[in-house]
């Protein structure tokens, strides 16, 4: 037995092809290893938004937890962030509801009991359900129909299937589906867009903000930001849907098909001219253009001062974070710093990525935290200078560390910027304290 | 309202006490789910975890491995694991998904040894029992796989059955029970479910006597009385360190008053003792988990529901209620002593 961690060079996984990515870096052909690094793949919402906490984006709802009380195990900790203790209620299954599907009768009286328990009425009622109810094949749809009958207000689906994780329709894209089900046709205002795809709001000094200013949009609307639920229903006015998270576009062609708005999908980046040119080709479209200059000049400025006092950092990339972790690692080789290492589950999209990796530094190397070898990972055979992600910290905990998975969404320019400062920020906190 | 919580979050499951068991033995431990149960495991219930490397996996189920019963590629999965990570033993634990598809562990299990030179422990676990339940099953396949025979009896050797963190609730739980122990002439403490290896599970036989310091050891005990003739107690040794403040006081709060203990039975019982040993109370034991007949009185509640939990306080006039502070949400109206104390399986909090 080797006791070595699998991985995967940079080369030699472009060379392979993405119709060969080797079995150890597809996670459904071996166990998956649980370790501190994988704790964001098994429960999402262990930190940061997995579907209970999504589910309660609508501004004054509430959930009631239809499941085996060991699915709502570790809400205990998402209760205590700040105000979900009083919006999360379980009604808990056991055996015989398994068999006779009992629990379902008695969803309408406990939506009835948490509305009479909770200060204020609340706006929707989203009950969420689980692996259990996705194989009895229950029609939530229909109970949450007799559930509203008894309180008049909306009572939702809410659908936490683990088991559909790798299917067409992953439970945190049924997620951003079912929050934004609500919406009815309203007359549409020519200056509002909705930003979908996250259940946070971007970082406040993002210029998309402005980029949608200056193209007459007067009211940006971001779920998270929405103060009540009238404001959530005006959703429904806008003149059309920004998707920043491919999680929301189902979501989004939904909202097309049932309320005729149409959608436009940006995405995250880190290397600074795809920024530009995303931004061209946005505006472009629509016609029209966004002087961009002063932002891209910050963000190059927030590169070039970490490479000027950290020119050889070596950097190990994760994937709990807000980036994806291949392009990320791109960003980082093309500005002349090293990516020793990624840690990340490989998709095909992230090809186009892999095959730059592999051209610029072929011995990266790439691993994926869910493969059992993982267990052997061994932190001094590699010298590494910083890690980004929460999971990269655990394969290198005495590096420095930016975990870059805080809940306000970096993106843009301004994400790029506000990654480099905190890197060279984390780098000089270390030298000082070295 | 039956299985209606508005106030406390739902406890610590069977396969989390299944788990935390085996722990510590070097085998490869499946959580025989999609993913979220082996998150919560390890993320909430098994403190151990983020302190050292542990051989946890989930299965990895999707939704066609259910529809379809493949359990050949659950033992596929396995075997390919055993191959790369040096494990003494592996153990399927079981969640809702096997549950709802009525999985047959048995066949899983015969078809796993086959290919494997290890042997392979399956625990029923479902999702929807507590923590202990799973925990008691496991001990029990513990000692029933690994138990030697023929081992001679050593006079300075004794078995604590019971001791995962989420019934000790503190990490270092089992260096305190040895301390103690010590005291008293031992010289080999094996506290099963925190502090021993399987090479301790095979040397249970040769121990003098066992202590258990919670219900979900018992049937274990018994176990092993009948097989090895190893007699037990059932005590916690560390009740003074629970309740440091009221034991340096000798309870004098307690005197003459009405008190409810919420806790698992064994702690519960060994605090109602200790303040019966020091003043005059009426002491009531309540828990959310087994209350073993053999070490129940009459007065004792199992507590099923928050609703009966609430009226129960509500009705009872208790002067002093001793259990976890996550369960005082419920109960803000209790205007009577409260004392915090710990039950990791309720809060997640030592």
């Amino acid at each position: 037995m080797k006791k070595e961690p699998y991985y995967i060079t940079a080369e030699n996984l472009a060379a392979a092809g993405k119709d060969n990515i080797p079995a150890e870096l597809i996670s459904n052909t071996h166990l998956i290893y649980s370790s501190p690094a994988t704790l964001s793949f098994n429960s999402p919402g262990a930190e940061g938004f997995g579907v209970k906490r999504a589910g309660l984006a609508i501004p004054g709802s509430v959930m009631l937890l239809v499941a085996p009380g060991c699915c709502g195990r570790n809400t205990t900790t998402l209760s205590e962030l700040g105000g979900y203790s009083d919006r999360i209620f379980y009604l808990m299954m056991d055996e015989t509801d398994i068999v006779t599907g009992g629990h379902l009768k008695n969803i309408p009286q406990a939506v009835e009991e948490i509305c009479k328990c909770t200060p204020s009425m609340p706006s929707v009622v989203m009950i969420c359900i689980t692996c259990v109810d996705a194989l009895l094949g229950t029609d939530m749809e229909r109970v949450c129909r007799k559930a509203m009958d008894r309180v008049n207000i909306p009572v939702l689906p809410c659908y936490m299937y683990a088991l559909t994780r790798e299917g067409r329709k992953p439970p945190m894209v049924h997620v951003r589906q079912s929050i934004y089900s609500l919406l009815e046709p309203m007359e549409k205002k020519l200056d509002t867009v909705n930003i979908l795809g996250y259940f946070a709001p971007l970082i406040e000094t993002c210029e998309l903000y402005d980029l949608l200013h200056q193209i007459g949009m007067k009211k940006i609307n971001e779920i998270s930001r929405l103060k009540d639920f009238d404001e959530y229903m005006h959703m429904a006015e806008a003149n059309f849907n920004l998707v920043l998270n491919p999680e929301a576009r189902f979501a989004a062609q939904d909202i097309m098909k049932r309320l005729d708005i149409p959608a436009a999908e940006l995405i995250r980046l880190y290397q600074i001219d795809k920024v530009q040119n995303q931004y061209r080709i946005f505006t472009n479209a629509l016609g029209t253009s966004f002087d961009d200059q002063k932002y891209y000049d910050e963000a190059k400025k927030a590169i070039d001062e970490l490479k000027a006092v950290y020119p050889d950092t070596t950097f190990a990339v994760g994937e709990a974070m807000n980036a994806n972790s291949f392009e990320l690692s791109l960003a980082l080789i093309r500005y002349g710093f090293k990516v020793a290492e990624i840690y990340a589950s490989l998709t095909y999209e992230d090809f186009v990525y892999i095959r730059k990796i592999a051209k610029l530094s072929p011995e990266t190397k790439i691993y994926s935290n869910l493969e059992p070898t993982m267990l052997y990972y061994d932190c001094s055979e590699e010298k590494i200078d910083i890690t980004i992600g929460k999971d990269a910290q655990y394969y290198h905990p005495d590096c420095v560390n930016v975990p870059w998975n805080q809940d306000i969404q970096p993106f843009g320019y301004a994400g790029v910027k506000k990654l480099f400062e905190e890197l060279k920020h984390s780098l000089d906190c270390f030298d000082k304290e070295a | 309202m039956k299985g209606l919580r508005k106030y406390i979050p739902p406890f610590a499951p069977d396969q989390s006490g299944a788990a935390a068991v085996l722990y510590k033995l070097n085998g490869i431990i499946v959580i025989c789910d999609a993913g979220g149960c082996t998150g919560n495991v390890c993320g909430f219930d098994e403190p151990r975890w983020v302190i050292e490397k542990s051989t946890i996996f989930s299965a990895g189920l999707r939704d066609m491995d259910a529809i379809l019963g493949r359990d050949d590629r659950l033992v596929a999965k396995l075997v390919d694991t055993a191959k790369k990570v040096e494990a003494k033993f592996a153990a399927v634990i079981g969640t809702p998904v096997p549950a709802v598809i009525a999985t047959d562990y048995n066949a899983i299990k015969k078809m796993a040894e086959k290919k494997l030179e290890i042997p392979v422990l399956t625990i029923e676990t479902t999702g929807m029992d507590l923590y202990d339940v799973g925990a008691e099953k496991a001990y029990l396949k513990m000692f029933k796989t690994f138990a030697k025979d023929g081992l001679t009896v050593e006079k300075e050797t004794i078995g604590v059955i019971g001791t995962i963190p989420l019934d000790m609730s503190d990490l270092k739980a089992a260096d305190k029970i040895e301390a103690a122990l010590k005291k008293e002439g031992f010289k080999n403490i094996y506290c099963y479910g925190m502090g021993v290896d399987l090479s301790k599970a095979e040397a249970a036989g040769s121990a003098f006597k066992n202590v258990v310091v919670s219900p979900a050891g018992l049937k274990a005990a018994q176990y092993l009385k009948e097989r090895f003739g190893t007699p037990y107690e059932v005590f916690y040794p560390l009740v003074s360190d629970i309740l440091q403040d009221e034991m340096k006081e000798q309870f004098k709060d307690f005197e003459g008053k009405k008190v409810l203990v919420i806790h698992q039975q064994v702690i519960a019982n060994s605090i109602r003792d200790e303040i019966h040993r020091n003043v005059n109370s009426d002491v009531t034991v309540a828990s959310w988990f087994m209350l073993k007949d053999e070490l129940k009185e009459a007065q004792d509640i199992s507590l099923m529901e928050e609703d009966q939990f609430v009226q129960l306080i509500e009705q009872g006039n208790y002067d002093v209620i001793i259990g976890d502070n996550i369960l005082k949400r419920a109960i803000p109206n209790f205007k009577g002593m409260y004392v915090g104390t710990p039950h990791f399986a309720v809060s997640g909090k030592m």
